[in-house]
């Protein structure tokens, strides 16, 4: 079996760089320590839709399980009142 | 004997843009009256934003939102819906438990007094400015006048000068 070169650590040889990617620990209500996401605030609301007014997956979003069902309600009462769109 | 006891809800009442401009009192005083059926003690009333429908609901585009704080048995809340869905003035409510909420906010700002609060400092902030630019203006004129025709006093100080000198060198 042939063995590949390193060429990593040749002095001619490009060095890749690491990405440093930050994992957040916690979700971004966690981390404002938000207990209740309120409906009207839409700014908030439509970062976590799609721009057909799908609500983003907690992948996408990165939310916790407890908050993605906060947001959820949130955004459902929300459509409920006409704020927000069921699609468009 | 049950006693009844009242709970903090908040309200959002969706009423048509057009016969709230034209009758804000007469919409306002519908909205009390049926919460007063349901033996509601108001805490506040406010307009919360008059804002276009994300979709056409009873066939309009845009909506004026009034936003409402009361005490109210829980009994009652399902026959203030009922008499919302009768009413031809309200489009639609959202009437919800509000025992997180404080005093400051229900005080906090509402969309429509935050957009009417930056009109204002946008149009303070331009008064300023203009009166800032008036003022150099003038400032540059005037210095522009004294540069064009300086004081009598100081021409004549030099003349006196110009002719002492002469008067050394002779």
């Amino acid at each position: 079996m042939k063995r590949t070169q390193n060429t990593r650590n040749k002095p001619g040889g490009k060095r890749k760089k690491k990405r440093e990617i930050k994992e957040q620990s916690q979700c971004r209500f966690c981390r404002a320590k938000t207990k209740y996401v309120d409906y009207k605030d839409l700014d908030v609301l439509e970062k976590l839709l799609t721009h057909r007014g799908k609500i983003f997956s907690r992948k996408r979003s990165g939310n916790c399980a407890g908050c993605q069902r906060k947001v959820q309600l949130a955004i459902k009462r929300a459509r409920f009142i006409g704020l927000l769109p069921f699609t468009s | 004997m049950e006693t009844e006891t009242k709970r903090l809800y908040e309200a959002l009442f969706l009423v048509d843009t057009g016969q709230a401009a034209a009758d804000w009192d007469g919409t306002c005083e519908h909205i009390k009256k049926i919460l007063d059926r349901g033996e509601a003690e108001i805490l506040s009333m406010r307009k919360w934003d008059e804002r276009p429908l994300a979709y056409i609901i009873d066939g309009k585009k845009r909506g004026t939102y009034i936003l409402v704080y009361f005490n109210a048995p829980s009994a009652n809340i399902g026959a203030m819906e009922r008499d919302v869905q009768l009413s031809e003035n309200i489009t639609r409510v959202l009437i919800l438990r509000a025992d997180h909420i404080t005093q400051e906010d229900m005080d906090s700002d509402t969309p429509s007094m935050a957009a009417e609060k930056s009109v204002a400092a946008a149009q303070a902030k331009a008064a300023e400015a203009a009166a800032a630019k008036a003022a150099e203006a003038e400032a540059k004129a005037a210095e522009a006048k004294e540069v064009e025709s300086p004081p009598v006093e100081e021409a004549a100080v030099e003349a006196d000068d110009a002719v002492d000198e002469n008067a050394e060198e002779a």
